[in-house]
């Protein structure tokens, strides 16, 4: 039992991860109406100009300045293409150009990252966190999970109290009429991409001292990022962010289960299955009337 | 119809044979070993077409049904099991389809975005959990064994060819029959498809089975090619590429699953040749998928519309089909009342929308249901034809309670209906929509005069090349090909001419004697209404205002002022 | 290692020209009408990862060797061909060099799949691989392939070995991932070292995530108690294994890592940790400049290549398969050179561990020593500066 809820604890540090990851997929998909596949792999672009520079020299604060610069001008530039190439495109066909933008990234990225080659992400949140049932719990860990709940928090303010956030749902609901309505359709689309660009890079920044430090990977934590993002259905922030925490601790649950632990990949998977089957359980027909 | 698949399938063989021997005489042993692999991709990228082009359903873990063939190839040459390859390759698929059908089975309930999730999840596990079994005879370096006698780079090209061939052949007869286009059907519209009495979980389930059974069948080539195979050939970035060529070249059609082939096997000798990196290929791939999806149609549909500027579709003179080909009318019992409702209830939820209405259509009539905007006839339809979740109140359908029928139950049992906006799959022609809206059994001609009976377009046409006019025709012409004892029409007179809808008011009239069929009509058109219905049933707010003869009905004055907008009163002052 | 030859200090001591113009001085030697000799490597130097640093200084060494005169006259062509760590590129890659380039043997090759894909076709083309770096299992058991060193399943049971025996640790845990066919292959090392100390593992877990989360894991070994931990890992993997133990604060464990760990991408990525951090090596460590490592420094200095472990296995094999053909009388064609590979006299090289023999590798013990490095402040440190030698299981 108790190796039980300590392996459970030890799934936060991931679960806080998957949790940052999740709502700004969430945000993305809600906002400009695009599944980014491309979303971990923009973010790992501004986490790792940061890591770069930091190797290069420069102290903590600029690099990661910088770094989030430039995962926002990264996310941008797909999220230009997306709207002015793709904005009356079906979701199949956006979720096709994503993919295919995802495989050219992670190819440069790797090449220009030096393939497998590890780097030396500096912590950039110090202090040692807090012990809980003998794991501890990084202060980045705990920074992750905080940044999640206040993006959370801050997006649900934004969309529904807002002019802007009116504006916004607007766009993500109705373009064409967003665009008839005289809102600033492109320059609202634009500014989402590069805030989600932004905020990947953070999350990165926060999660990447723990996780594989080399390209590729860090740009597949989409995978459990979805997944988060998944269990609210692409539309709540907040059960992407119970979501992807849930996902950490189901896998570190997972790791005592010797019998199971083989097969522990799909048991995320099998998880979102079970919540979105009951979760869509009234869904019956599609949208087109 | 036959005829049209036999002779695509045969054009398509003919290809496929020609370019097979091209092949084997012009290219040295190198090439006909790349080009080998050419179609095993191919195959696979016909069996992404069948879901993702035509059913309209996103799946990103193709490649994780061709693991499974191929492992199940491996794991029985392995046991040297009897029947070789051809053998082999079958099991594999028959293996794989179960997982198409365990994939298909969320399908049924998620859509779009969370359905690619899912695949793409189950993609990421089944990478893993193959990952860690080694492949079957990968430690003793037994190689899969090619079929006898083609076990040379050559041989193993015309076997793969000839797999290709059949399974290209089989899918153009699979295409353009009643499943196939009921998968076009699905993608466009569940609703519109389950009201031609199309089984939606039917046919998604059997598109993904398909699908599997033939992405298993590629993994199983695969493994023959290789002789051994690695995770790798599986992992979800794979299934990711190949869902970024299937969308790029179209893979639904034959010849878009050869190019997507050629773009992922010949691309990497491209680079070869040229002495470049591999991973330019990944570059050049995004770029080229980016550039190619931005011109809004797959490369397949580009070549072919190139191909038909240069030589323009023959389009078969329609037979002026006599009305005396047109099919006989189904016998109908008695003169009790089709259908019935009674105090049906429909609540969206404060809003009451429906309030204990209740109507009857006896057998052999037209019965028009009118009322102002907004109250309640479209709803009205909804709860008949079981496309509400729930009502409270019972509809009787030939003496009988179907409230616990789904809407393609309802539909197959012959209550049928229209759209107000038509939602026809628009890769279909005319007379396959027809078709599929009939329920099979009718000749060519029996087509061509219930076409020419409403003046619709001929049957070679493509339903996306006609205008949305004609479209509610057809949707009425679907319905009357069926021949059910029930036909729902709403608003079918929307958007046409005067001429047009004087002459559609007559066919209605026409239709319980010529088919046999008894019709509600819903209609805001007062002279079509008048020329087609013997009976009115007028709907205010949700609750049924009159019913009777229809201008007894008409003349009420209470009808006159909530349908009319006339006050009688103020009329009477005048 | 008093076993090691005199062609060790023959080797080294003549250099690249003294070969070219040795084989010359025998009556007849390698002959070459129909133009160079030509050689290739499938290696993964795009994608996942780059271990083009193999098969670059399989390449410098025989421009050098080109340059003072080739093998009795004969010069040798070489072509690296990228995989991308794509099983279908590897194959169609495999393909060309064999029936396009028409390679006489394949040579230097660093690849993850390389092998696992190819090694069945390269029997059947009677096309023999001296591989520079052999990552797979497969190409240890293969016998169309022969890497130039242990290998990955040796150099398993031998860090347990120094684990238990050199470092004194009680309770020695394994965490493996497993891939392709390391399942096999990392049970089989697991049960030989078994064999030899007759201990037991404490734990046993062949569950590592390639992708994911180590933290649950560490605290398993934490709280089990382990002395040293062994893992598979490749170098992104090790570094996060590390940085997670940090986080947790986890202290008294002894890390052990197989040689992919042993670069300098490690050690500046984890030069701030405090944990005992070994990696075994299956040459002379390369962050060395002794004697052994001459022959090798020489040529990436004159190369301008950086140092590495996996250059060392570049230049190993190319100098092997020099010697191989070196050997043989007339015309080098690729039956020629495979007989020649497979009756080979076993060849010493005091940068390998023991002597080349082609088809020995790990499994059958030809080279069963290996060396041991420690990461202290982000540099290598030799800890056995004598071959680790595995015994035979009892």
């Amino acid at each position: 039992m108790n190796s039980l809820l300590t392996s459970a604890v030890a799934g936060l540090s991931a679960g806080g991860a998957y949790a940052i990851l999740g709502v700004c997929v969430v945000f993305t998909y809600r906002l400009v109406s695009v599944v980014k596949f491309t979303a971990t792999a923009l973010g790992a672009i501004g986490a790792f100009v940061m890591v770069i520079m930091t190797e290069m020299g420069y102290p903590l604060l600029p690099s990661v300045l910088v770094g989030i610069l430039v995962g926002a001008l990264a996310s941008t530039a797909v999220g230009l293409i997306t709207t002015i190439w793709f904005s009356g495109s079906s979701q199949s066909i956006k979720a096709a150009v994503t993919a295919a933008l995802l495989v050219c990234i992670i190819a440069m990225g790797q090449r220009l990252t030096g393939g497998q080659q590890p780097r030396a992400f500096p912590d950039i949140v110090g202090g040692a966190g807090i012990q809980l049932a003998g794991v501890t719990i990084t202060a980045a860990s705990l920074v992750a999970i905080g940044f999640a709940v206040f993006l959370t928090v801050a997006a649900e303010q934004v969309l529904n109290r807002t002019r802007m956030g009116l504006q916004l749902r607007a766009l993500s609901e109705r373009p064409m009429a967003a665009e008839l309505l005289g809102i600033p359709v492109r320059r609202l689309a634009i500014g989402v991409w590069a805030a989600s660009g932004a905020m990947t890079s953070i999350a990165l920044m926060l999660v990447a001292p723990l996780r594989s430090p080399d390209f590729g990977s860090l740009s597949l934590l989409v995978v459990p990022a979805f997944a988060a993002a998944l269990i609210g259905s692409f539309k709540s922030f907040r059960a992407a962010l119970v979501g992807g925490i849930l996902i950490g601790v189901i896998e570190g649950l997972a790791s005592v289960f010797v019998g199971l632990n083989q097969y522990r990949a799909a048991v995320p998977f099998l998880v979102i299955l079970v919540v979105l089957l009951w979760s869509q359980r009234g869904a019956q027909w599609d949208e087109a009337r | 119809m036959k005829r049209d698949s036999s002779f695509a399938a045969l054009k398509t063989a003919a290809l496929i044979f020609i370019a097979g021997a091209l092949c084997l005489f012009l290219l040295s042993s190198y090439w006909i070993f790349l080009i080998t692999a050419v179609f095993i991709i191919g195959v696979a990228l016909q069996s992404l077409g069948l879901v993702v082009g035509r059913a309209g359903m996103i799946s990103l873990c193709q490649m994780s049904f061709a693991g499974v063939g191929a492992w199940v190839v491996g794991y029985l040459n392995v046991i040297d099991f009897p029947g070789g390859l051809p053998v082999w390759l079958l099991i594999g698929g028959l293996a794989a389809l179960p997982f198409g059908i365990a994939i298909g089975l969320p399908a049924l309930r998620l859509r779009g975005i969370n359905l690619a999730i899912v695949t793409l999840g189950f993609a990421v596990a089944f990478g893993v959990v193959l990952g860690t079994i080694t492949y079957p005879g990968q430690t003793t370096f037994t190689m899969v064994a090619r079929p006898s006698g083609l076990e040379s780079d050559q041989g193993y090209f015309i076997f793969v060819l000839a797999i290709y061939g059949i399974i290209a052949v089989a899918l153009e007869f699979i295409t353009r029959s009643r499943l196939g286009a009921s998968w076009l059907a699905i993608r466009h519209s569940e609703r519109a498809a389950a009201s031609l009495g199309v089984s939606v979980p039917k046919a998604k389930l059997s598109a993904f089975a398909i699908s599997a059974f033939i992405a298993g069948i590629s993994g199983g080539l695969l493994a023959g090619y290789m002789g051994t195979l690695l995770a790798d050939n599986f992992s979800m970035m794979q299934s990711l590429v190949l869902f970024a060529v299937a969308i790029m070249v179209g893979a639904q059609f034959p010849l878009g699953a050869i190019l997507g082939g050629v773009l992922v096997a010949l691309f990497p000798e491209l680079l070869r040749r040229l002495s470049l990196p591999q991973d330019l290929g990944s570059v050049f791939f995004g770029v080229g998928a980016v550039q190619a999806l931005s011109t809004g149609e797959t490369i397949s549909e580009a070549f072919g519309r190139l191909g038909r500027k240069i030589l323009p579709r023959r389009i078969r003179t329609q037979k002026r089909a006599s009305e005396a080909s047109l099919p006989a009318a189904r016998v109908l019992d008695g003169d009790k009342a089709v259908l019935e409702m009674r105090d049906v209830t429909v609540r969206y939820g404060n809003v009451v929308a429906l309030n204990r209405a209740s109507l009857v259509v006896p057998q052999g009539t037209v019965v028009g249901l009118i009322g102002p905007n907004g109250a309640g006839k479209s709803t009205f339809v909804d709860a008949i034809t079981g496309f509400l979740l729930s009502y409270e109140g019972k509809i009787l359908f030939q003496g009988k309670e179907i409230d616990a029928l789904s809407a393609t139950q309802r539909a197959r049992a012959g209550l049928r209906r229209t759209w107000q906006t038509t939602r026809m799959a628009p890769e279909l022609t005319v007379g396959e929509y027809i078709r599929l809206a009939s329920g099979g059994g009718l000749s060519d001609e029996e087509v061509d005069a219930i076409l020419v009976w409403l003046d619709c377009p001929p049957s070679e046409q493509l339903i996306s090349s006609v205008d949305a006019g004609a479209r509610r025709l057809l949707d009425v012409a679907g319905a009357v090909a069926a021949r059910p004892p029930v036909i729902l029409l709403d608003e079918p007179a929307a958007g046409q001419s005067y001429a047009e809808a004087v002459m559609l008011g007559k066919r209605i009239a026409e239709i319980p004697e010529r088919f046999g069929s008894s019709v509600l009509l819903i209609e805001h058109d007062m002279d079509l209404v008048r020329s087609a219905c013997s009976q009115v049933t007028v709907l205010d707010f949700g609750a049924v205002l009159a019913a009777g003869a229809t201008q007894e009905v008409l003349d009420m004055p209470s009808v006159k002022k909530a349908y009319m907008g006339i006050d009688f009163d103020e009329e009477a002052a005048q | 290692m008093k076993k090691l030859s005199k062609t060790i200090r023959l080797g080294s001591a003549i250099g690249l020209g003294l070969l070219a113009t040795a084989g010359t001085a025998l009556a007849s030697g390698p002959t070459c009408e129909n133009g160079p000799i030509q050689l290739g490597a499938v290696s993964t130097v795009t994608g996942p990862v780059d271990f083009s640093a193999a098969p670059k200084a399989t390449a410098a060494f025989f421009e050098q060797l080109n340059a003072s005169g080739g093998i009795n006259g004969c010069m040798v062509e070489f072509e690296i061909a990228d995989d991308r760590g794509d099983p279908l590129i590897a194959t169609q890659a495999a393909r060309n060099l064999v029936d396009n380039k028409k390679v006489v043997a394949m040579v230097g090759s660093a690849s993850l799949l390389d092998c696992g894909v190819n090694a069945g076709f390269y029997q059947r083309s009677n096309v023999l691989d001296v591989a520079g770096l052999a990552v797979d299992p497969v190409c240890y058991t293969a016998p169309s392939v022969s890497g130039v060193a242990p290998g990955p399943y040796l150099l398993s049971t031998a860090m347990l070995y120094f684990a238990s025996e050199k470092l004194d640790a009680k309770r020695v845990c394994a965490f493996n991932y497993v891939i392709g066919g390391w399942r096999e292959a990392m049970e089989g090392a697991m049960s030989d070292w078994e064999a030899i100390t007759g201990k037991k593992l404490h734990i046993l877990d062949m569950t590592l995530p390639v992708q994911g989360d180590l933290t649950p894991y560490l605290i398993r070994a934490r709280d089990a108690g382990c002395d040293a931990v062994f893992t598979n890992q490749v170098e992104p993997g090790i570094v996060q294994l590390i940085n997670t133990a940090d986080a947790q604060g986890i202290t008294g464990i002894d890390w052990v890592f197989l040689a992919s760990g042993y670069t300098e991408g490690v050690a500046s990525a984890l030069a701030k940790t405090k944990q005992p951090i070994y990696v075994g090596t299956e040459w002379e460590p390369y962050t060395l400049r002794n004697e052994a490592n001459k022959g090798w420094l020489d040529m990436v200095t004159k190369a301008e290549l950086s140092p590495s472990a996996f250059s060392q296995g570049g230049y190993l094999a190319a100098r092997i398969i020099t010697d191989v053909i070196a050997g043989i009388d007339g015309p080098v064609t690729r039956d020629a050179v495979s007989s020649a590979l497979r009756t080979m006299e076993p060849v010493s090289y005091p940068i390998a561990a023991g002597p080349y023999l082609f088809g020995k590798g790990a499994m059958d013990g030809a080279m069963r020593a290996v060396k041991v490095v420690e990461l202290k402040a982000g540099a290598w440190n030799v800890v056995t500066p004598e071959w680790l030698e595995l015994p035979e299981a009892h």
